[in-house]
């Protein structure tokens, strides 16, 4: 609105503001020019390094310069130009008539392209999106989904998964996420018969987040199980791919498995992605207190994590000295954060977990202890807490945790004694198991070693070989700067 | 009213009153009966349509389908009640959210349902179900008593499970209780046979809640027990 008003008090300066826009006007039409070759050419990588150029675009996007955009792409009049322009705000009639002068000077674009047009759909909506304008973002998603049941083109692709991307944020954001499934569904079936890979594993990302939101693992699991897998293209997609396996195994009580998958999506994604590795990490330490071990306290003190993590630090504590009490106040402190982490169940499990920690200090420092002593030290908060301890420490027992044997008609814990383990064959064996995985790895590096394909070819001419440098140098610095994540 | 719907109603009502007699044979008659009935309407799931008498329906069905699974309980057949509560599921989730108003015997047969999974050992389902059910559904006793003896059950204070037993919120729990005590009878006697070095019979029977040294030699042969050893 502010915008407006200055415009009418001030008509003179819109030139020089329709002249700094054009900076980016000038790289989105760049862009467009480099969808129209990757088009015609049928090569997949210049969208890719389109969408990425946009990507770094991002915070320019104003109103102006997609308006300025979309005469430019689309022939202004066509019922996609039309559809498009009324989701984004009205300007003033001065700065329309600037744009299209200019517009009308350079040639026009002849017939466009569905990709220019899938291309447009993106940019309105992502500009709707950092607006905050959520219901107009869902009335635009699901236009441009319908406008892509349509098209059946390999280069579209791309375009296609950021647009179910944000189509599915845009419900997300306005709560509306279980409308979706069905269409979610129908279009990941499209893109299995269509063999459009990286829309599959989109769609498969973008259902198991529906799936997860709701809480219904188990319909999440059939469907992961179920769903064709194959190697991953993109590494942000399989980085979410990892995160949500992981949930679903902690879920089902399979901590290793769930471990494995959260370690190495926290590993893997970029790390400019800060939230999703503090989510990572939260589930990541909960499920390594409930398999019995311990993580270490630089595990807290990651760059930028400090104050999300606090809590699962006090946490880990009260689970690490094996006190009840500590447990429940923290637990209760903090509850709060873990019901809207969703990790209130689990932290209800690890109760377990305290309380074995606790008998194993009191197995290793006492030779013989009363029960009555031991129910006193573990603070069992129960009717008859002797009783409550004899049965705990007999299941402990048989598990394995500790090493010790009950005297029921003296009430006592006799601990064994832990010879020497040194003097058996342990260590022999966890060195062996470390040697064969260090053999393992270096075994797998050497076979992933290769050679860039066709350089036996012929050599490439000057002008080809000073693209792909562009190109090799474009991607070093972005991996360099490490932008905004991209998805 | 609808003929059809009419017609499942009366049923119905034959059909509760034989629950009340404890007439097993006419109650399976009738349930499949009604069953077939019940296919007839489209407004139930997996349709959902929106029909003129559907919020009537689906009340009649869910109440329907909650005795069936309260009768395989009475009669002790787990598949049938695994069957039936999952024909039950959809009333809860999906149409509670629309039109129904609450079932008035939907946490008690949830907490049933949640039981019988950890009869069954099936306890990776049981925490699935567990996160499917909201923070006001947690406070409910009979939901909380199933969550309370898993976590029992998992730290090994089989004596509260035991005990447990006493303080159930409704009769229908006992049949589950009865078969939850089987189960902890024998891990009370695995973790006895590897925790004591020694064990009086009269200790063992308390343990284990026999009632007399008779039945606790006959469970002592069952087993094969090696360790327990006599020494009054």
């Amino acid at each position: 609105m502010t915008q407006d008003v200055e415009m009418k008090e001030v008509p003179a300066p819109s030139n020089s503001t329709a002249s700094s826009s054009p900076s980016t006007f000038h790289h989105l039409k760049e862009i467009a020019s480099l969808i129209e070759t990757g088009a015609y050419a049928r090569e997949v990588r210049r969208i890719v390094r389109a969408v990425r150029l946009t990507m770094a675009l991002r915070r320019k996007l104003k109103a102006q310069v997609l308006s300025a955009f979309l005469n430019f792409a689309l022939t202004p009049g066509s019922e996609p130009h039309n559809r498009l322009a009324s989701y984004l705000p009205k300007e003033d009639e001065h700065e329309m008539e600037v744009d299209t002068a200019t517009s009308v000077t350079q040639t026009p674009v002849k017939h466009p392209l569905p990709e220019l047009e899938i291309y447009c759909y993106l940019l309105v909506l992502i500009y709707l999106i950092d607006q905050k304008k959520y219901n107009e973002a869902k009335a635009c998603s699901s236009a441009s989904v319908a406008r892509l049941k349509n098209l059946n083109r390999r280069t579209v692709d791309v375009l296609a998964s950021r647009l179910y991307f944000y189509y599915s944020l845009s419900y997300e954001l306005t709560g509306d996420l279980a409308e979706i499934r069905g269409n979610l569904l129908a279009l990941h079936r499209i893109a299995t018969l269509r063999h459009d890979e990286l829309g599959q594993e989109t769609l498969l990302n973008l259902l198991l987040r529906n799936y997860l939101h709701y809480n219904l693992y188990d319909q999440a699991e059939k469907l992961r199980s179920k769903a064709p897998r194959f190697e991953a293209h993109s590494n942000q997609q399989f980085c979410r791919y990892l995160f949500y396996l992981g949930k679903i195994r902690t879920i089902q009580l399979e901590y290793t498995d769930a471990k494995e998958s959260l370690l190495q999506a926290a590993r893997k994604a970029p790390v400019a992605a800060l939230g999703f590795r503090v989510q990572c990490n939260k589930w990541a330490i909960i499920v390594r207190l409930l398999l019995g071990e311990i993580p270490e306290r630089t595990v807290f003190m990651q760059k930028g994590m400090e104050n999300a993590l606090r809590p699962y630090f006090e946490l880990t504590n009260a689970v690490r000295i094996g006190d009840l009490e500590l447990f429940k106040s923290v637990a209760e402190k903090f509850s709060t954060t873990f019901s809207s982490d969703r990790t209130h169940n689990l932290i209800v499990r690890l109760r377990h977990n305290v309380i074995r920690t606790g008998l194993r200090n009191i197995s290793i420092s006492y030779s013989r202890i009363s029960l009555a002593d031991v129910a006193k030290k573990l603070r069992l908060d129960s009717a008859n807490p002797v009783t409550d301890a004899e049965s705990i420490v007999a299941k402990a027992i048989r598990d394995g945790a500790i090493d010790a044997t009950l005297d029921r008609a003296n009430g006592w814990m006799v601990s064994k004694e832990t010879g020497d383990i040194y003097s058996t064959n342990e260590p022999q064996i966890a060195f062996n198991s470390r040697i064969a995985f260090c053999l393992n790895m270096h075994n797998e590096a050497v076979r992933a070693l290769r050679f860039p394909p066709n350089s036996h070819k012929e050599k490439e001419s000057a002008e080809k070989r000073r693209e792909r440098q562009q190109q090799e140098q474009e991607l070093a610095k972005h991996i360099a700067e490490e932008d905004d994540d991209e998805f | 009213m609808d003929p059809k719907l009419a017609e499942v109603s009366q049923l119905f009502e034959r059909f509760k009153a034989a629950c009340a007699r404890e007439d097993v044979d006419t109650c399976c008659n009738v349930l499949s009966k009604l069953k077939v009935l019940l296919t007839g309407f489209s407004s139930l799931p997996p349709l959902f349509e929106d029909t003129p008498n559907a919020i009537h329906e689906l009340t009649l069905a869910r109440d329907i389908y909650e005795h069936a699974v309260l009768l395989s309980v009475k009669i002790g057949d787990q598949d049938a009640f695994e069957r039936d509560f999952f024909q039950l599921k959809p009333y809860y989730t999906d149409a509670s959210s629309s039109r129904l108003p609450p079932s008035s015997q939907e946490y008690m047969i949830l907490g049933l349902n949640l039981l019988r999974l950890l009869v069954q050992n099936r306890i990776a389902e049981f925490h699935t179900e567990l996160e499917l059910l909201s923070s006001t559904a947690l406070e409910n006793p009979c939901i909380k008593h199933a969550v309370e003896l898993e976590q029992s059950f998992m730290e090994g204070a089989y004596n509260r499970v035991l005990s447990a037993k006493q303080t159930v919120p409704c009769k229908t729990y006992d049949y589950f209780m009865d078969l939850l005590a089987k189960t902890v009878r024998d891990e009370i006697a695995g973790c006895s046979e590897k925790a004591y070095g020694y064990l009086s019979v009269s200790d063992a029977r308390q343990m284990l809640l026999f009632s007399s040294d008779n039945e606790l030699l006959q469970y002592i042969k069952e087993l094969l027990l090696p360790v327990l050893y006599e020494s009054l």
